[in-house]
């Protein structure tokens, strides 16, 4: 093209701004400026911003931050003390973690106490030992009486260890070591929380109400595709070349038996809710925690300790079990539950008789 | 041409092109142009700062661990508590009380007080196959052998202490000794179990009878050829893994791996979930019967440790993620899940004990990035992501520093075959 089209001369614009309105707008548009970047900083500050944009928003964290940092964190292990109480504690660790060995005369199944309370007594949300601690003495309607720690760990050996099938047939006696060792234990792990308040983490945590009715059928699918591979398609765990139980049996001989707080399906819900599948915790929905907890309970287990005397199932379930959510009394498959399990009923063959001793 | 171009101004004007006026910039565009600036430069000078602070920081990190390094290189020897508590605690227990119906107690027992330091250090060195009996109670009986792990000071201190405090023995067992017995277990099997040692050491209780000596497993001549030759365009097994399956840097250590594991990666290489270039042509190239052979060759090798700690990695710390977890970032203890000492929980959960670190650490760093993606319900990429890349690196050289898994004695795979051999038609196909 030519250079001297005639469309070619720019038509007149505008008048040229005055020089007083160009100041003006200079100051609109740096104080603008500068009111947008404080107020962008100040939304990023308060977490205002999307996670698109930060970056922050996929990674998963197990709890909110904010939750962290308002729960305890129990001392290091390295800081026992080297001492005489030092060795109190450190055997108390060792029966929290093998308490099959460690206290062999009083445990009739396959379990430890680390198995529930994670991290050796230490995890929140499963139970946390510091969280026990500070609480007791304490009144608990499940005996009808003040517990001391003693009495509360007395409770676990008879029911989630199911001391009736123990060497001694029952918990340690009063004022036996294992109690000694166990307190002391919980003591170092608890210093510097407050007695009598309940601190955040304890217990299992909440979990709301599932939407639908709880199924064995959808707890049987979400079993076997989340849970079977550590606990065995037959929910008897696993053991290791040397026949060490490695993962824990859920149900059957060598689990914990019809008085266990773990038997209740709300309890089992919250435990796996926020605990399974070890180290994906909240994987599974609150509808599927309650599904496949109700699974869990719904198979046999050792009979309730407390169910003496003649005491039929269905009287032990109008006295004890009746408020409970849970499967006790009722039939599955054809199958009472309630009077206990016997290997056969597990679902596994169980040929080594000296894993439960 | 200006002629032509001229135009009877009555027609309109086609070559008119319109035009913008000359408008003003609006406002908000500059707002956000000075607040983009404003923020550039807020990170350069915050990045700089903190480049600046992680510097010192490092550098101050660096100086620590010089600091704690040295005495403990200083050290004569490892205190045999120390030694004990690291390497043989982790079955037997801090007091020596072993695990019920899995690992035979120390602490009383009726073998060390027969054999003594000696005894220990002799089992130590080659380690146990074969039922033993401890205290009347009669165990599998699988131990490791600790001569590729330990050196003959560490072996000597761990063994006299365990005689001096679970058994109130008098003497221990001196370096020299277990020098000695390291020449003369040179070569060795383990011990089949309890029947051995009580015909080289007088006065041990009765033992229960040694197991059969496995009719060996009927080895594929194919097999051996796979292993040690290869076929056609195919390279042999041993041609990177090594002649005893021991690996080397990011090639993995097979022997002593469940079978079941080592079939499953095979066919994962072969359908692609599991990625490597190299793999992927192998498994492609080899059929399920010869995949299944191959993994129980694997399985059943015992083979000394390949690896060393060689990643600079702070094996304190490795030793802590490896058997009590960091639940503060949601990483449960490794052995939670493969086992007490890392021997590994067939048919998911591989043996980790003297797995290459470089293996390790870069298998850590893939699940994390997402490009291996083979564990079952995804566990390990979870853990991968949480781990940084010191801690991988710790966990892997302490991984290391384990003796090598007790493989899957041949009588157990002889029997799992036999037992599968009906159902095999049914199970073959994929």
């Amino acid at each position: 093209m030519t250079s001297n089209h005639p469309s070619d001369t720019p038509p007149p614009g505008p008048d040229k701004p005055s020089r007083g309105q160009t100041a003006k707008r200079v100051i609109y548009a740096v104080s603008g400026g500068l009111v947008l970047a404080v107020l962008g900083s100040l939304a990023l500050d308060y977490g205002l911003a999307p996670g698109w944009l930060t970056g922050q928003g996929n990674t998963p964290t197990p709890a909110a931050k904010g939750d962290q940092a308002k729960l305890f964190t129990p001392p290091d292990v390295s800081t026992i003390p080297d001492d005489d109480f030092g060795q109190s504690v450190r055997r108390g660790m060792a029966i929290f973690n093998d308490t099959g060995t460690n206290a062999h005369d009083y445990v009739g199944n396959a379990l430890n106490c680390s198995n529930c309370h994670l991290d050796a007594g230490r995890q929140a949300y499963s139970a946390p030992m510091w969280a026990a601690y500070p609480v007791y003495p304490k009144y608990r309607s499940k005996n009808k009486m003040v517990n001391t720690m003693e009495d509360r760990i007395r409770g676990c050996f008879t029911y989630s260890m199911n001391a009736q099938g123990s060497p001694t047939g029952g918990p340690p006696p009063y004022g036996s070591d294992v109690y000694r060792d166990l307190q002391a234990y919980f003591f170092w792990m608890s210093k510097g929380l407050p007695t009598g308040e309940k601190p955040e983490g304890a217990g299992f945590g909440k979990i709301d109400k599932p939407e639908k009715e709880p199924s064995l059928d959808r707890g049987a699918e979400v079993f076997a595709a989340n849970c079977a591979v550590c606990h065995g398609k037959d929910g008897q765990g696993q053991k290791d070349m040397n026949g060490k139980q490695v993962f824990p049996p859920l149900w059957g001989p060598e689990s914990y038996n019809w008085g266990a707080g773990m038997h209740k399906v709300d309890a089992a819900a919250a435990f796996i809710k926020h605990n399974m599948p070890l180290s994906e915790p909240g994987k599974l929905t609150t509808q599927e925690a309650w599904d496949v907890a109700a699974f869990v309970d719904s198979h046999p287990r050792p009979k309730d300790p407390r169910q003496v005397n003649g005491m039929t199932v269905e009287d032990a379930f109008n006295k004890l079990h009746h408020k409970h959510d849970g499967y006790y009394g009722k039939t599955v498959d054809g199958q009472l539950l309630g009077g206990g399990a016997s290997p056969q009923s597990a679902g596994a063959p169980q040929q080594d008789g000296n894993s439960g001793g | 041409m200006t002629d032509k171009n001229k135009q009877d101004p009555r027609l309109p004007d086609e070559t008119f092109e319109p035009y913008e006026a000359n408008r003003r910039i609006p406002l908000p565009v500059y707002w956000i142009a000075i607040a983009l600036a404003i923020w550039g430069v807020v990170m350069l000078v915050q990045t700089s700062h903190s480049t600046l602070l992680a510097d010192k920081e490092r550098a101050a990190l660096d100086k620590q661990d010089v600091a704690a390094n040295a005495p403990v290189g200083a050290e004569p020897a490892a205190s045999g508590k120390t030694v004990f508590n690291a390497n043989c605690a982790t079955c037997h227990g801090e007091f020596g009380t072993g695990s019920v119906g899995a690992v035979p107690p120390l602490a009383n027992s009726d073998i060390v007080k027969a054999g003594g330091a000696k005894l220990i250090a002799q089992i130590a060195m080659r380690g146990i196959d074969g039922p033993i009996t401890v205290n009347g109670t009669t165990y599998d009986g699988h131990m490791p052998n600790f001569a590729s792990a330990l050196d003959d000071k560490e072996i000597a201190a761990a063994a006299s202490y365990v005689a001096r405090t679970f058994t109130g023995a008098k003497d221990g067992v001196s370096a020299e000794a277990v020098a000695e017995i390291r020449k003369a277990s040179a070569g060795q099997d383990p011990w089949a179990g309890g029947a051995e040692l009580a015909a080289a050491t007088p006065g041990l209780p009765a033992q229960p009878s040694a197991p059969q000596a496995a009719a060996d497993m009927v080895q594929n001549a194919d097999v051996a050829t796979l292993v040690s030759q290869g076929a056609g365009s195919v390279w042999s097994c041993a041609s990177c893994h090594g002649d005893q399956g021991e690996g080397t840097q990011t090639v993995p250590r097979l022997a002593g791996l469940p079978a079941a594991y080592i079939a499953k990666q095979l066919h994962d290489f072969q359908q692609g979930t599991r990625e490597n270039d190299s793999m992927a042509y192998v498994a492609k190239a080899l059929t399920d019967a010869q995949i299944t052979a191959l993994a129980d060759h694997y399985a059943v090798m015992r083979a000394p440790s390949g690896a060393r700690p060689s990643l600079d990695g702070d094996l304190a710390r490795g030793e802590q993620i490896a058997r009590e977890g960091d639940w503060s970032i949601g990483v449960p203890a490794c052995f939670t899940c493969h086992g007490p000492s890392g021997f590994g929980v067939a048919p998911d959960f591989p043996a980790l004990a003297a797995q290459q670190p470089a293996y390790v650490a870069h298998q850590l760093a893939m699940w994390a990035g997402g490009s291996r993606h083979n564990s079952p319900l995804g566990l390990m990429a979870g853990i991968g992501k949480a781990l940084n890349d010191a801690d991988r690196r710790a966990v892997a050289d302490y991984l290391a520093s384990l003796p090598p898994v007790p493989a899957t004695p041949k009588v157990e795979l002889t029997a799992m075959r036999s037992d599968a051999q009906p159902a095999k038609e049914t199970t073959n196909d994929q």
